[in-house]
Order: structure tokens, then sequence, then C-alpha cells
């Protein structure tokens, strides 16, 4: 077989199949969304409790983060799906993937990212000297309102370049759901390829995603650099 | 009756004693300024009195009520605190550093806490820099939103934790012309302060504390001209010597 690299009737191939592939980067980028979500939610807090908490809840959120970050992500989503009792609620609309699936690896990906984000708040509130929670407290602030009002805000913003390394690897990972049958981005591109004689579109089909991938890192890291520039503390250096 | 009373306070951290049976009290509109070689326990006692900082044994009363009875952000509401290092919140702009406390712990709207603070701003001599952020601004404008920022909160006491010692020289003057108007104005204040210049003119007493314990107190006449101990002379002339 010669190589059948850049092969226009292999391109053409892809783009009759654009809808396949387009509905695999909705599913793609849904499923980074939920999870990145998911993992601010509870990533923020708990690295807030492991800097300010103590006792039995601050032993246990970190306990947590060291299993989450310890395991490898397909035994997480292979996990979730198989061991927890997700009710099954059919198919999403329009992108056709099971709700179950689509709940088991936000759950996977957005508990690992959590556990990640929780690191990465961490050393952000950290680096936020005591006296602005103590000046907080000294005006009749309680602790919440405090780390609500004055903690949070500037640690969210030091946190935004160890969030955008984040935003990659769960973008990335989110491929991962294939071994629970999540036709995202990359298996839906992979059983074009899979089709009978359609092996000569391998390099093709990768090539195409590769660039798909790219271009929404890319695209969502410059969003972000943006928002950082645009929310930068006017004087200071964070 | 006697607004702050402080009595037999102990105070240690581990098993290194800081405060050793301090005893004081001060009047409404009275401003108390302690003096102390570094280490002395002058930020701890400070930080006692708003419970940044939990007392080992004694008592602590600001109107008559033993502090640890009242809730501790209701307590800070009424004390003001002013820090070395200005702690401004990062983030707000100066008005913005004194609208968070109005709003969040006070419960005023947006407009009455921006006209609140505005006022304020104004009374430190910083009408025009409202937006300005604590980075671009200099140290002593710093430190007078600082203290706008304690002042609008209504508070019975202000305590200053050595609010000019991270100024460089020329900046120290305008956060002193701010604590003297306060001063002249009946605001009661405790301050920690080796301007002596300021103790001298301000100052109904000053506490000479060292090694976490009262060793004298008295009106300034009496500590720069006659102490009773030879340390309290000492320690004060080498002070005014420092400054002047
Ligand atoms: N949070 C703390 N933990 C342990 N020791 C402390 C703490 N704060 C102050 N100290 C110690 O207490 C003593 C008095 O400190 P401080 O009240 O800050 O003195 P001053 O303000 O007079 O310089 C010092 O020896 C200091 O090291
Ligand atoms: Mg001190």
């Amino acid at each position: 077989m010669e190589p059948a690299v850049l092969q226009a009737s292999d391109w053409g191939f892809i783009f009759a199949n654009w809808q396949t592939i387009a509905l695999g980067v909705v599913v793609t980028v849904l499923l980074t969304a939920t999870s990145l979500t998911l993992g601010f939610a509870l990533g923020f807090p708990s690295g807030a409790i492991e800097v300010y908490g103590e006792g039995w809840l601050a032993e246990a959120v970190s306990t947590a983060g060291v299993l989450l970050r310890g395991t490898p992500i397909v035994v997480l989503i292979v996990l979730f799906y198989f061991a927890l009792p997700i009710p099954q609620l059919g198919s999403l609309p329009v992108v056709g993937v099971k709700v179950d699936a689509f709940v088991a690896a936000t759950l996977a990906l957005g508990l690992r990212s959590a556990a990640y984000q929780a690191q990465v708040f961490r050393g952000s509130i950290q680096s936020i000297g005591e006296g602005q929670l103590e000046a907080a407290r000294s005006v009749g602030m309680t602790k919440l309102q405090a780390i609500q009002h004055v903690v949070f805000p500037q640690a969210v913003r030091r946190s935004l370049p160890g969030f955008q390394n984040e935003f990659t690897i769960v973008l990335k990972d989110t491929s991962v759901a294939f071994a629970i049958g999540l036709a995202e981005l990359l298996t839906r591109a992979e059983r074009l390829y899979l089709q009978p004689g359609r092996d000569t579109a391998v390099i093709e089909v990768i090539i195409a995603i590769s660039a798909i991938y790219f271009v929404l890192t890319f695209t969502t890291n410059r969003t972000l650099d943006y928002i950082y520039s645009r929310y930068a503390i006017p004087g200071g250096n964070s | 009756m006697s607004l702050l009373r402080v009595d037999s306070v102990d105070k240690s951290y581990g098993d290194e004693p800081v405060l050793h049976d301090v005893s004081f009290g001060m009047d409404r509109q009275q401003v108390e300024v302690i003096v102390g070689p570094s280490g002395s326990g002058k930020s701890t006692l400070l930080r006692c009195v708003n419970r940044l900082t939990e007392i080992d044994s004694g008592e602590i009363y600001l109107d008559d009520e033993e502090i640890h009875g009242v809730d501790e952000n209701e307590l800070r509401r009424r004390v003001g605190m002013v820090f070395q290092d200005f702690n401004l919140f990062a983030h707000l702009t100066a008005r913005g550093n004194i609208t968070l406390g109005l709003r969040e712990v006070l419960g005023l709207s947006k407009a009455e806490a921006d006209a609140k603070a505005d006022d304020y701003l104004d009374r430190v001599g910083l009408a025009d820099q409202a937006d300005s952020y604590p980075a671009e601004l200099s140290g002593g404008q710093q430190q007078r939103v600082g203290i706008a920022r304690a002042l609008a909160m209504d508070p019975e006491l202000i305590l200053f934790d050595e609010p000019t010692s991270a100024l460089d020289p020329e900046l120290i003057g305008e956060v002193l012309t701010v604590m003297k108007d306060l001063a002249e104005e009946g605001m009661t204040m405790l301050c920690v302060t080796h301007e002596m210049g300021f103790a001298r003119s301000a100052a109904d007493t000053i506490t000479f504390l060292d090694d976490g314990e009262i060793v004298e107190r008295g009106p300034p006449e009496q500590l720069f001209e006659n102490p009773e101990h030879e340390r309290t002379g000492t320690f004060l002339g080498e002070l005014t010597g420092l400054h002047q």
C-alpha cells in the first residue's frame, strides 16, 4: 500500500462526514465544560478547606485529593460508570449520547479536575497575605465573608494560569470517555476510518481532529489570556 | 466610666509568655500611646482587644461589657484597626476598600456606601483617589485609606499598630496629620507608635511596655521629663534622639 497521506479522496470523505465530526466536537466541548464547572465548584472550596480548615473535613478533602490524583482517569471513568447507581436516563437530544455515560464521565473528569484545581487554588490562596483576611475580619466580616469577598476574587485571578493547564488537560482527557462508549470527538472520528475500505483515511482523520483540538485549545487559552489581562488588578503584579 | 478596661491580661504563645498581668483603662475621647521595644508584646496587646488574638486569662471590657461575651464580629465592628502594612484589599479601589465593610457588615445600599466612602476619603484628603487601586497609591495614601476604612465603620475605638513604621520618612507626616485631626475631633485612639512628636502633642497617656509588662504609664510630660523608672527614660531618650 502506498503512503496514503493527503489523498484527495480521503479528505473528501472527511468533509462528507463533517456532521459526525461536528457532533463529536459538541460532545467534547460539552463534556469539557461540565467537567471543568464541577471541578471549579468543588475545587475552590476544597483548596480553601485545605488552607483554612482543620479536623476531619480537611483530612477528608486532602485524602480524596490524593486518591483522585493518583488514579488513572480511565479507571475512574469505568469505575464511576459501572459502580455508581446512575439511573438510565435515555439519550441527550441531537448528539445522541447516553445520559448516564455522560454523567459518569462528567463525575470522573470533574472530580479529578477538582482534585487538581484544589491544588492550584490552595497555592493561590496561600500566596495571599494573611493580612488581607485579618483586615477583612477587623471590620467585622465573618471568616466566610472574608474568604468570599477578599480571598476568592484575588485567588481566582492568580489561579488563571494554572487553570489554563487544567483546561487543556481536561479537554484532551475527554477522549478517554470512549471506554464507556461515549462517542466524543476522537471516538467518532475513529469510527470513520474503521469503516470497511476507509483505512486509507487514518492519517487524514487524525490530522483533521488534531487541528480541531488545537483550535479549541488555542482559542480558549487566548480567551483566558484576555480575561486574565482584562481583570488584572491595576498597578499590581498579579 | 471607661470605654476600654484591660484587666490582668496574660497571654503566651506556646510556653513563651508575651503579656503578663497587663491592666489599664481608657476613657472616651482619649488618646493612648503605647511604646516599647520590638517584641515587647505591643501588637499582641492590640490584637487581644479586637480578638484577632485570644487572651489566656484576665478580662477586657468595652463599655463595661466583657468582650468575650460579645459576638466577635460585632466587637470588631465597634473596634477599628489600622495596620502597619496597611492591608488594603488589593483587588478593590480606595472606595471599594471602604464600601465592602459598609455593605457586608452594616448592610448599607450601594449608593449609601459609596456616598459614605467618598465622604471619608475626603476627610483623609483623598477625594480625588477614590477610583485608584492600592498598588497605584503611595504608602502614605494607602495608610490614609486604611484609616478611612476603619473610621467609616463608626467605631467606638480605633487601634493603630505602628501605622507609620512601613512608610518612607517623607510620607509619615501626612498620616500623622490625619491622626492628629482625629484626636482633636475626639476619636478614642489606642496607638502603638514610636513617633514621639505625635505622642507628645496628641497623647493623653503614654504606656511603656517592656517584656510583656507595663513598666510605667502616665501623661507625656511625666514620662518624658520625669520618668519613675530608668528604663523608661533610656528608651524614650533613644527614641527621641532617633526621630529628631
Ligand atoms: N502568632 C504568633 N505566634 C507565636 N509567637 C508570636 C506570634 N505573634 C507574636 N509572637 C511573639 O510574641 C512576642 C511579642 O510579639 P509582638 O506582640 O508582635 O511584639 P511587638 O509588636 O511589641 O513587636 C514576640 O516574641 C513574638 O515573636
Ligand atoms: Mg508589633
